[in-house]
């Protein structure tokens, strides 16, 4: 447990010393929202409130795998990795403390990019933010859990960067899906709906289980 | 706690089978097992070939009907090689057995294959008999989605190069793979739920004389999926030991 918050307070203080990750996802999904945008057939009020769950979470998901990807990137210089995998304890841990980071550093930005998608397409998110939050913490949990596990794998790969996003997307269909729906049910101001609630958590737990325990086989060489 | 799985070197099929072409004793017995499947495939290819040219023709879909004998049989074999790839990957990952890691292997590429097949046949007969090519039917998009998955698997396998690294990450990718196939169905289930796939065939359900090409092409397929299995088995288990005959053999640098 203390390795996970040691590697926790490491990955967050690095990224405050830096500010990187954060900021290359945060102009990459404000920049998609702006994308998505000339995209669209007609820039209608309606048409952009309609669209604009999928489109969100399509930001979401690219931001993700941008930031996952750099998340063991910066462990491969001066063999960091191979100190990791010598860490006492479970790996398991180290598993957790990285995706709890990765967690907190998506959810900063998803945040902020909500705003912008406020701002952008003129969607109200104040009536339901807290619903919303707790879809987008749901869904980002399944995210950073097998993403993290993924991207440990996909940065000792000689495809790396390029190869994370082929092995994530199909993984996330049922993420994405569950929270598409809970989304655009929480616009229409329904409420969270039951069935997207069961399906996230059932995914988040599935996932945390399997990576938990496989990221015991990732580190070694 | 620390990992099961164990360095090449010290595996436990390792070393030990340089007599027999580096095939362990499960792969042996294998290889002696493809032989007679070999045959029986051939025989059974034949009467299959006959069977499904004599089934009578389908009053309204026409001669386009008889992909019926190939495309459920198909999607069979492609689940059950994606079945062998996760068993195979955890039997690799608690056991530490190389020969179950080649059997991921051949249970992927086979499985893809017959998925690849599937997902050609399965089009053409949708244009005759639906009227287009693609639906976001249920079942389709589950094998879609399950053949990018083991697509992905391959991709990983070919680009983290040989050794016991790669095993392992393509054994956890391999159950990641395969708790996919019951969660995208769920997924359907609950928001997307417009099958037009007919449910589960029933006795009776198929025309007079379309049983027995049915039930033969179940059984051709099915062989010929055990078949490639085996072989591919094989070849991975000779590939490995010769690779390492050769690094033996060359002079230290």
């Amino acid at each position: 447990m203390n390795i996970a918050l040691a590697i926790l307070w490491k990955d967050l203080v690095t990224e405050w010393r830096a500010r990187e990750r954060v900021i290359a996802m945060l102009l990459f999904s404000i920049l998609t929202a702006v994308i998505f945008y000339f995209a669209l057939p007609d820039q209608r009020p309606e048409t952009l409130r309609t669209l604009t769950p999928g489109l969100l979470w399509t930001a979401y998901l690219f931001a993700a795998i941008l930031g996952l990807n750099r998340s063991f990137a910066l462990e491969l210089e001066n063999e960091a990795l191979s100190g990791l995998a010598l860490a006492p304890g479970g790996r398991g841990w180290i598993f957790l403390g990285k995706a709890a980071a990765n967690f907190i550093l998506l959810s900063l930005v998803q945040a902020l990019t909500a705003l912008a998608f406020a701002l952008f397409y003129g969607v109200d998110f104040s009536s339901s933010a807290l619903n919303l939050a707790a879809v987008i913490m749901l869904a980002t949990l399944g995210i950073c859990s097998v993403g993290t596990l993924l991207a440990a794998m996909a940065v000792r790969t000689r495809l790396r960067e390029v190869l994370l996003p082929i092995l994530l997307l199909p993984a996330l269909v049922p993420v994405l899906s569950g929270a598409v729906h809970g989304t655009l049910s929480v616009m229409a101001g329904e409420g969270i709906p039951f069935s997207s609630v069961q399906l996230l958590i059932v995914i988040d737990g599935i996932y945390l289980v399997i990576s938990f325990l496989g990221f015991e086989y990732i580190l070694d060489e | 706690m620390t990992p099961m799985t164990k360095p090449f070197s010290q595996t436990k099929d390792d070393s030990a089978h340089t007599t027999n072409g580096g095939l362990s004793p499960l792969e042996q017995q294998a290889t002696r097992w493809r032989q007679p499947f070999g045959w029986l495939l051939v025989v059974i290819t034949l009467v299959y070939a006959w069977a499904v040219f004599q089934a009578p023709l389908d009053h309204t879909q026409g001669v386009i009907q008889k992909i019926l004998y190939v495309h459920p049989p198909l999607a069979y074999g492609a689940y059950l090689g994606f079945v062998i790839t996760a068993i195979g990957g955890l039997l690799y990952l608690w056991r530490g057995r190389e020969d179950c890691d080649r059997l991921a292997i051949s249970g992927a590429e086979v499985g893809v294959l017959f998925c690849t097949l599937m997902l050609v046949t399965g089009p053409i007969w949708a244009r005759g008999t639906w009227g287009r090519w693609w639906s976001w039917d249920p079942r389709l998009t589950v094998t879609l989605l399950l053949w990018f998955v083991y697509l992905a698997y391959l991709l990983l396998r070919s680009f983290s190069g040989p050794g016991p690294r790669t095993a392992r990450f393509a054994a956890i990718y391999g159950v990641i793979g395969l708790v996919l196939i019951p969660l995208n169905y769920y997924v359907i289930e609950i928001f997307d739920n417009r099958s037009m796939h007919p449910d589960n065939l029933e006795r009776g359900s198929l025309g007079d004389g379309m049983g027995w090409p049915f039930l033969l092409g179940n059984l051709c397929l099915g062989f010929a999926f055990i078949y490639l299995v085996l072989l591919r088995w094989e070849v991975e288990a000779r590939r490995v030991f010769q690779q390492r005959q050769e690094a033996l053999e060359e002079p230290d640098t």
